[in-house]
């Protein structure tokens, strides 16, 4: 038998009620977990190490001096999301990536977002991720963002807030598809049983939206990487493999008249799309970064010129910036013309003197973050900063106001996860993967980040957090307590 | 006035580069204060043709073809008018020009350097920044050599030597740590004397109605004898050839531009 340690009272726990009995979507699941030997389990776990180990070795044939792969943690309680939770989180998911995208064609035309006064030119113009080059630009089909990641966390209260959307070269779809195989290899009798909506075909998917990207028929589709000492390499061998299509590096390619060619054994072949995991620094030394190794130096003229297609665009960058993140409820109602079904979290953005004011009173409730920076860094999390930091950051914000937005600390959910102690709830995020091709896909679920540390809110991969499966129930799919078919024969 | 202009850049290399790509902004645009008559590349393979960021005429020359020695020849006639005190607008968003680029950020010097002008400048626009460019050429004095292409704005400011490219940087960016949209405009001077360096640089600075341009290391604005080739952020984003190689080994690179007054 497991103790599942109870959460705390003040965030919610995706599968605990406050009393500690079971929310129903859990209680089948939670019957299986109950009736499983601590034993046995504790061997599913170390089955898993070895198979993940093994998945990483194979990737590591391609160069782990630099020591950049690591096991990500894996924990074997899915977070399970039922059929209608994640049915509004999908439509409002849909909602936002089709508003962003009509952001980003928009203050690459004509502005009218800026002219109607919604959101202040200054904020889009002067925007370091505002790509000049991408002024007048007409599009395939319109599309800039074609894969969005967006970060979705369920606060105290249990509603979804998006903390952020990922509009540049978003990561972590190989972990999605990794959990799901493990899970279904260890514990296959929990798939016979669960009706858990599949996320295997996501490569497919992707491959659809990459030929959409271009009006060429047949389009020939490459996975551009940086190279081996990138921290997510697997992941664009691991996609490029899935797809059936070419890896390469920006050296693979070059471009001639017009055109961007890959080098093969067989001779030069045109490349029509490119699913770019490279920063646009990095694109084209001749047009950005003078010293990037890792692009395509002209890249960028046959770019304008419309003869290959980026995924995502150039310049996609402006709008998941966090200084127009605050914007993006009111792009849905301008450019939609409907109300928002996701929330945002509330922010203050520190430039409006009096939003510093309130930010400058509040500072140890609140988190600050930098507005164009990434990856929890350079962050102040009020509650558990010092005095020193605290005043640290009070002279930032003063000297530098518009370089910072704050929030309320959100206590994010809890999921019960394996832990020394036995199982215990930790701080969850849930990243869905969401493609914009002739329509707007995506596969039910995403990636499930889990903060290992007890009470840690900080979820992300480099700083010590861990993976779990992420499962969407279908329809009439979840187990009742009286269900006996689900009880371990 | 009437220029004519001759422009050869030559690159030689030490052994047989196996491909090169070059981003040629070779070619001038007729505006309000210049009318292109005649202009011609002539280069060594087909170059591809398109229009930049800005709007600037852009080359794209690709050989992919064993080769030693990449000639590049612009010639062709100008003709220039007034006095460049009439501020332009070319409908470019000036917010634009107020990002900070690597080689035009602005450390604490040229910020103190730009405030001690600030007054000045809110008082009467044209006639701080006329000071501001006064007072650069003192703290900067022209000494050819002492900087590299590669000098950003704030290594050339500290060195307190540098050339139309460091004037015109150092400027820039100390207009935008003062909030005024700023840019590097690359192009010709045409002085009287054919043994003159005619490549030249100055910067513009958005007036509130359009651009004026400061050509610091002559202390005056542009005249007659100015002629634009391109706008960019700073010398990397205007510069009049920027390339990329494989192979090649030691690169010696010779460049002459002549600048004379065509005959009518």
């Amino acid at each position: 038998m497991h103790a599942l340690a109870l959460p705390d009272a003040r965030h919610y726990d995706e599968m605990l009620l406050a009393s500690g009995a079971v929310r129903p979507h859990y209680q089948g699941f939670a019957g299986w977990l109950q009736a499983q030997s601590p034993e046995a389990l504790a061997r599913k776990r170390r089955e898993a190490d070895l198979l993940f180990r093994r998945v990483g070795i194979t990737f590591a044939v391609y160069g782990d001096e630099a020591g950049a792969e690591r096991l990500i943690p894996f924990d074997l309680v899915p977070r399970v999301i039922p059929a209608a939770d994640w049915q509004r989180l999908e439509a409002g998911l849909r909602q936002r990536v089709m508003a962003l995208n009509r952001f980003l064609a928009d203050i690459y035309h004509e502005q009218a977002i800026v002219r109607a006064g919604v959101v202040p030119a200054e904020q889009v113009l002067t925007n370091s991720q505002y790509q000049p080059a991408m002024r007048g630009l007409t599009l395939p089909h319109g599309i800039y963002a074609h894969i969005t990641g967006v970060d979705v966390v369920r606060a105290s209260d249990g509603e979804f807030y998006v903390l952020e959307d990922n509009l540049r070269v978003p990561s972590g779809v190989s972990y999605m598809l990794e959990n799901r195989k493990m899970m279904m290899r260890l514990f296959p009798e929990l798939f016979a049983r669960y009706a858990v909506a599949p996320v295997a075909h996501y490569p497919n998917l992707l491959l659809t939206t990459l030929r959409h990207a271009t009006t060429v028929e047949n389009p020939t589709v490459v996975v551009l990487t940086p190279g081996q000492y990138n921290s997510a390499y697997f992941e664009h061998a691991f996609l490029a493999q899935q797809m059936g299509v070419e890896l390469v590096e920006g050296q693979d390619l070059f471009v001639k008249n017009d055109y961007v060619y890959l080098r093969t054994t067989a001779g030069p072949v045109r490349v029509d799309a490119i699913y770019r995991r490279i920063d646009d620094a990095f694109l084209d030394p001749l047009a950005f970064r003078a010293d990037s190794m890792l692009g395509v130096p002209g890249l960028l003229s046959v770019y304008r010129k419309g003869h290959v297609a980026l995924a995502n665009a150039i310049g996609t960058g402006v709008a998941d910036d966090k200084s127009i993140y605050p914007y993006v409820p009111e792009m849905i109602r301008f450019y939609l013309d409907e109300a928002p079904i996701l929330a945002n979290v509330p922010t203050w953005q520190c430039r409006k003197p009096v939003e510093l004011d309130h930010v400058l009173q509040h500072l140890p409730e609140l988190v600050v973050k930098e507005v164009h920076g990434a990856g929890g860094y350079g962050m102040l999390i009020g509650p558990a900063a010092s005095q020193a930091e605290l005043a640290d950051f009070r002279a930032r914000l003063r000297a530098n106001p518009g370089n910072y937005i704050a929030q309320p600390t959100l206590s994010l959910s809890s999921c019960p996860t394996f832990v020394e102690s036995g199982i215990a709830p930790r701080h969850i995020d849930l990243r869905p993967f969401v493609l914009t091709g002739k329509e707007i896909c995506m596969v039910a679920g995403g990636l499930t980040r889990v903060a290992l540390k007890a009470g840690s809110l900080v979820v992300n991969s480099s700083q010590g957090g861990g993976t779990k499966d992420t499962w969407v129930l279908e329809e009439n799919g979840s187990s009742t307590p009286g269900d006996k078919s689900f009880l371990p024969v | 006035m009437r220029l004519h202009v001759e422009h050869t850049t030559v690159y030689r290399y030490a052994s047989p580069v196996a491909y090169s790509v070059q981003y040629l902004r070779l070619t001038p645009r007729s505006g309000p204060r210049q009318t292109v008559i005649d202009w011609q590349l002539a280069l060594p393979g087909p170059a591809q043709y398109c229009t930049d960021a800005w709007g600037n005429v852009l080359h794209v020359l690709t050989l992919d073809h064993p080769h030693d020695e990449i000639s590049i020849h612009a010639h062709g006639e100008v003709e220039t008018e007034g006095d460049g005190l009439q501020a332009e607008d070319d409908g470019l968003p000036p917010l634009l020009f107020l990002r900070e680029t690597s080689l035009t950020g602005a450390d604490a010097a040229i910020r103190d350097f730009a405030q001690t002008f600030q007054q000045a400048i809110v008082q009467d626009r044209q006639a701080g920044l006329g000071l501001m460019m006064e007072g650069l050429l003192e703290r900067m004095p022209y000494e050819g050599g002492s900087t590299e292409v590669a000098t950003c704005a704030a290594e050339a400011f500290a060195g307190g030597r540098g050339v139309c490219q460091d004037h015109t940087q150092v400027f820039v960016a100390a207009c935008r740590s003062l909030g005024l949209p700023a840019r590097y405009v690359s192009g010709y001077l045409y002085t009287g004397d054919s043994t003159h360096v005619a490549s030249h640089a100055w910067a513009e600075v958005w007036l509130g109605q359009g651009w004026l341009g400061f050509d610091i290391s002559n202390q005056r604005h542009p005249g007659m004898g100015h002629l634009k080739l391109a706008i960019g952020l700073d010398y990397l984003d205007a510069c009049p050839i920027r390339g990329v190689r494989r192979g090649g080994g030691q690169e010696a690179m010779q460049a002459v531009a002549r600048v004379s007054q065509a005959d009518q």
